[in-house]
């Protein structure tokens, strides 16, 4: 236990004491932090130069209401209401086609035109270059609809000011997730949370995955190995080696789970130090038992990964062929990741089902499913259950290719003779 | 298969050589001992208990052929790493750490070279740090596997040094070489492998013994062309070795030493010396491995 421990600990020491992860462990909080305070910075710079002002409204209605949408589309002081055209429902189509040039010749940025459709509340209609911008299309929708609203009112002769207190509808849509197991925050900031942490996952164990690998090859490499397989069993090394390196991924992740939430909490008095308005921001709703299932799933999946990455760097001698052996190991971990859209999109469908269920896809897709949809007891239990089975094995064969690997030297071993390693170890 | 029913019992407290050429199978035999490799039949014992056991690997020291340590590590950090393999308590093995490195010359009032990193130390440097690796745990079998190649002279001697001190000290040493002469001057025994197989093992004295009276040291002042139908007649010798002036002249078996001095006088040649002696280690060994079995790597004469 001694040399398992002594094993472990310079696998960490070294690794906490690099360069590389201080910076790591630094850089990746305050990359969080600038996610989390930039978009709301550079919202207040883009909100005012919205092209929205910059639109012609050709208003075939007969009516004010092309005047009232140009003077309820929000602008900043500096810019000039939108230009408004009135045209009789006949010569529509020409100014269409003149506005239509006037938006090609950069004039200005689009057009949108109001006929009786509009008035009897049916259509109304856009053509601009920034008709793909949702926010700009919100908006504008927005703006209409409550015009529209209230002409319509003062054309049923209700009192104007009724009328404009009526037509100022701005329902903020709240949306929340229900589950068997309560209520637990918005949908979209779930699945923010859940990709969040495939992510998370995903990156830790190839990077943590690859470096037990990196580790195998250079005791290999500066013959180092021989001195301390003398001293130690190859099993003691080996897991003395990725529980080390495991310990460091552990360590950052939980650094960074840290320092995400005390900026999360830290960011409306930065914004609001920068005269930013800042909505306050709802944490995802993760619970400590998701946060432990978290670091679980992570533990799992390091161990059987690196355990393949260890057998493989036993298996070269040098970084280039190491690569090469380990690209299978490398789409083991990546096909989950080509699935992440559709998991989110639905996370209870069959595919994101059995991905959660293989053990090599499981220890990423299944704390997202958590995170996301509801997933039961029994699932998980079952999951973890295959996962570890899948460890054992992965570590019964790895161990078996390191003890002969670890001092062999030269050619690349064919599959053949690494299945006869793991047969005579 | 590198080693084949190798049998061969190492005195406590000896100077211990394994000689043969390259491809001889002694680091094989060395691994199997440390428990690196197991073999297919057969027991090892070492320090009295098989050689598996718990505590006897950290009853010994190992110096692999292949030498290397972590790079990017802080020597004394690995030296510290290597002890604590060995179950060296952390405070004890810093002692012993700056012990070694004082007396290697590792740290100096100038420079503690313990704060640097491997790789910015000389090759001769690294050596040094691997040696007090050996060391730390103060084991009582050392084993090193070729310790002399690639030493400069200085390192050389500094080896021999340790390991006479380690003799003193009652440890018992293990080394393996192809170097004659460096076993000769060390060694109280020795053991000569060759394809695997043992040649041939005992004490170096009684090794030398019983080969002896079969070596004559012949110089020849003048006429050396007269005496070499002399040297050529395999009744009488069996091998003339030219060592420049020293001639080492082994005789055919059952040929009298008097008889050929008979036979030199005789032809005309001038003797100016002629001394039945004991052969070195290199002859034996080129006599008993035979120059089959010297692939390569036997240099010069040692």
């Amino acid at each position: 236990m001694a040399k398992l421990w002594a094993v472990i600990r310079r696998e960490y020491m070294e690794r906490v004491r690099s360069k590389w992860f201080l910076i790591a462990t630094i850089f990746g909080p305050v990359l969080f932090g600038l996610l989390l305070v930039l978009p709301p910075l550079l919202a207040i710079r883009t909100k005012a130069s919205a092209a929205l002002s910059d639109i012609r409204i050709l208003d075939a209605t007969g009516t004010d209401l092309g005047a009232r949408i140009a003077h309820a589309i929000p602008r900043t002081p500096a810019m000039a209401v939108p230009e408004v055209i009135r045209v009789s429902p006949d010569s529509l189509t020409a100014a269409e086609s003149l506005a239509t040039h006037a938006v090609v010749r950069g004039d200005v940025g689009g057009y949108l035109v109001l006929d009786a459709h509009t008035l009897t509340g049916d259509s109304a209609r856009y053509a601009g270059r920034n008709a793909s911008s949702l926010s700009d299309m919100q908006d504008l929708t927005d703006v209409t609809r409550r015009q529209v609203l209230l002409a319509r009112l003062l054309r049923a002769h209700v009192d104007s000011a009724a009328a404009a207190g009526l037509a100022d509808t701005r329902l903020k849509f709240v949306s929340e997730r229900l589950s068997e197991r309560g209520r637990g925050g918005s949908g979209m900031l779930n699945a923010f949370a859940g990709m969040g942490i495939a992510l998370l996952l995903y990156m830790s164990i190839i990077l943590y995955g690859q470096t037990v690998l990196r580790s195998v090859i250079e005791e290999k490499n500066t013959r180092v190995a021989e001195v301390v397989v003398a001293s130690v069993s190859t099993d003691t090394l080996l897991a003395g080696k990725v529980l080390g390196v495991g310990a460091v991924g552990i360590t950052q992740q939980v650094l960074w789970l840290a320092s995400g939430y005390l900026m999360a909490r830290a960011r409306a008095p930065i914004l609001a130090a920068f005269g930013a308005h800042a909505d306050t921001l709802a944490l995802p709703p993760v619970s400590p038992g998701a946060l432990a299932a978290l670091l679980f799933f992570f533990l799992l999946g390091f161990i059987f990964y690196s355990a393949l990455f260890a057998a493989v760097g036993a298996m070269v001698s040098n970084e280039q062929d190491a690569q090469q052996a380990a690209t299978p190991i490398i789409l083991m971990i990546i096909a989950p990741m080509l699935f992440l859209q559709t998991i989110l999109l639905n996370p209870s469908s069959r595919t994101a089902q059995v991905l959660s269920w293989l053990p090599f896809s499981a220890p990423i897709i299944m704390p997202l499913r958590m995170v996301v949809t509801t997933v039961s007891w029994t699932e998980v239990a079952l999951t973890v259950a295959g996962v570890l089975a899948a460890c054992a094995a992965a570590v019964w064969v790895a161990a078996r290719i390191y003890r002969v690997g670890l001092l062999m030297y030269g050619k690349r071993p064919s599959l053949g003779e690494v299945a006869r390693w793991v047969r005579a170890a | 298969m590198a080693v084949r029913e190798l049998s061969l019992t190492v005195p406590r407290g000896a100077v211990y050589g394994l000689l043969g050429p390259n491809g001889a199978g002694k680091t094989t035999t060395i691994r199997m001992l440390l428990g690196i490799l197991e073999p297919d039949s057969g027991t090892i014992r070492v320090l009295g208990l098989p050689h598996r056991d718990r505590g006897v690997t950290d009853r010994i020291g190992y110096l692999p052929e292949e030498r290397g340590l972590y790079k990017k590590m802080q020597v004394r950090r690995v030296l510290r790493f290597l002890a604590a393999l060995k179950g060296v308590p952390a405070r004890e093995a810093d002692a012993r750490i700056t012990r070694w490195m004082e007396r290697l010359e590792l740290r100096t009032p100038e420079r503690d070279w313990g704060l640097a990193k491997v790789d910015e130390l000389s090759r001769g440097m690294q050596q040094k740090v691997q040696f007090i690796g050996t060391l730390l745990h103060e084991p009582e079998l050392v084993i090193l596997d070729e310790p002399f190649s690639g030493l400069d002279p200085i390192n050389a001697q500094a080896l021999i040094d340790i390991i006479v001190e380690l003799k003193r000290q009652g440890r018992t040493v293990l080394f393996s070489t192809h170097l004659m002469e460096s076993a000769e001057r060390l060694c109280d025994a020795v053991c000569i492998i060759a394809h695997g197989e043992k040649v041939l093992d005992g004490g170096v004295a009684e090794v030398k013994a019983k080969h002896a009276g079969r070596f004559v040291a012949l110089v020849i002042a003048d006429g050396a062309d007269r005496a070499e139908p002399v040297l050529r007649d395999r009744t009488l010798v069996k091998h003339a070795g030219d060592s420049n002036r020293t001639l080492e002249v082994e005789l055919a078996p059952g040929a009298d030493p008097q008889r050929l001095l008979q036979r030199l006088v005789e032809s005309g040649a001038r003797i100016a010396r002629f001394e039945l002696v004991q052969p070195s280690l290199h002859r034996i060994f080129l006599d008993t491995v035979g120059a089959t079995g010297v692939e390569e790597g036997v240099t010069g004469h040692g």
